[in-house]
């Protein structure tokens, strides 16, 4: 969920990106510190961002039957880690403003807040607890990459409620208007990049076990022969 | 993509980035100045027809390019002008429309509006590699620069490889039902994710075969009257804040 260029107040787009900021410098902290670890993976990063960008743009079938696109957070958190998917959200959603006009200069740190930084550690955190408590492997990427989706959209329900709350219920009000109007496009969203992780995952699993195993995934998977 | 059209072969190509950029600038600072509907519609068509007159973008293109935001705005301008009663009144549940609201919700279009055409300007007439030497300009860090030239560089490549690759599946009848589809895209994807892998591998090798070991280094291009370029830019960015700011 993208919040249009020059949608927020000024006072919010500015505090939106004080808050991603951080991140933001934590993550190239990280990168700096994988790339001297692990040197050959120097150019693994950006290209993961140009697949994050790719995986925006391809249509994705949809329970409902609208289509929609895949978000990829989940997907780029678990296999990148969800540190990194900070400054790589940065550079996707800057290329989406200048290429595609989606999204925006002056609304970059709020979607920076809600889909690369919101998503991708919601993403890690519910994987690693639907690991903790043995689900499926199934199972705890679908969890992991659905409600990651859903937390991406409640965020930005609750950006745009703070920027616009209204006349006379506030906040609340405003949030639960924004949440129930988005539930519409989101669920079936979120429903439909679950099962596709799922399905990326599985394939990635059974296919191309070394590339995980070099990606750090295996010791969080079961790589099938 | 119909921006990178127009970034590269627009009357105004040759002209520093700093100058577009600040120009683009001074355009969402004059949005975010503007103290009414009517001025921040000014500051719109002004910059739409500075793109299309001044930097020679056509305007059928122009239209293309700005007809997805626009819609994007209509859908989030609606869902800002509907008001949701929960269990105020007897039926529960109620949809009306926020009239008291509504002085606001048109200044925070109109503003979007204005934001657009300004990051439209900078999209149509620069292309991100200049983008890009602007902000390192900019003192941006490194990695972060790094990251934008290598996801600018492998863009392209892996939307050939989706496009490629989705035609073969759908040659075999691979987007028929929704289930095939799913488990089409994906195989899609999981390759896809493959290929990142390789391809940062193998542009690794190249790179440390030619010596690479940092950061990637550029040559700045040179631009033609690059102080009065910077000049007219500032001044007439200066102007259309002035404007904003005046006009109520």
């Amino acid at each position: 969920m993208h919040i249009m260029e020059g949608f927020l107040p000024v006072s919010h787009a500015i505090g939106w990106s004080a808050a991603s900021a951080p991140f933001v410098a934590y993550g190239l902290y990280t990168i700096n510190k994988r790339i001297k670890e692990k040197p050959e993976q120097r150019m693994l990063l950006g290209v993961a961002a140009a697949f994050t960008f790719v995986l925006s743009a391809l249509k994705m079938p949809s329970v409902t039957g609208s289509s929609s696109h895949p978000t990829g957070t989940a997907l780029g958190a678990i296999l990148f880690g969800p540190s990194a998917m900070a400054p790589i959200g940065m550079v996707v959603l800057l290329f989406q403003a200048l290429l595609l006009a989606h999204g925006g200069l002056t609304t970059l740190g709020a979607n920076i807040f809600s889909m690369a930084i919101v998503g991708p550690f919601a993403a890690a955190a519910i994987f690693r607890l639907a690991k903790a408590a043995k689900l499926p492997f199934g199972t705890s990427i679908f969890l992991a990459a659905s409600l990651a989706d859903l937390l991406t959209y409640v965020t930005t329900s609750a950006q745009l409620a703070f920027a616009f709350p209204d006349p006379i219920g506030g906040f609340a009000a405003s949030f639960a208007k924004f949440a129930t109007l988005f539930a519409i496009t989101q669920i079936p969203l979120a429903i439909s990049e679950g099962l596709l992780t799922v399905v990326v995952m599985n394939a990635l699993a059974r296919f191309n076990a070394p590339e995980l195993q070099d990606l750090n995934v295996t010791t969080t998977l079961e790589v099938k022969a | 993509m119909l921006t990178e059209q127009s970034a590269y072969s627009n009357r105004w190509r040759r002209i520093s980035p700093v100058a577009k950029g600040l120009f683009a600038l001074s355009g969402i600072i004059a949005a975010f100045a503007a103290g009414s509907t009517r001025t921040a519609l000014l500051i719109a068509i002004v910059v739409s027809a500075i793109s299309i007159f001044g930097a020679g973008v056509p305007l059928i293109r122009y239209l293309r390019v700005v007809t997805p935001p626009l819609l994007f705005l209509l859908v989030s301008t609606l869902s800002l002008m509907i008001s949701i009663d929960f269990g105020t009144s007897a039926s529960g549940l109620s949809l009306h429309l926020a009239e008291s609201d509504f002085p606001r919700i048109a200044q925070a279009a109109s503003r979007s509006l204005a934001c657009l055409t300004a990051l439209l300007f900078l999209a149509l007439t620069t292309p991100l590699s200049d983008i890009i030497s602007l902000l390192r300009r900019c003192k941006v860090p490194e990695t972060l620069l790094d990251l934008m030239t290598l996801c600018y560089r492998t863009l392209f490549v892996l939307s050939e490889a989706v496009h490629d690759t989705m035609t073969a599946q759908s040659a075999r009848l691979g987007y028929t039902t929704l289930s095939i589809s799913m488990r089409s895209l994906g195989g899609l994807v999981s390759s896809l994710i493959v290929q990142v892998w390789q391809r940062s591998l193998a542009l690794n090798n190249a790179a440390e075969a030619r010596g690479n070991d940092g950061a990637f280094r550029f040559l700045e291009n040179n631009y033609d009257n690059t102080r009065i370029s910077i000049s007219i830019a500032i001044v007439s960015g200066s102007i259309i804040v002035a404007l904003a700011a005046i006009l109520t």
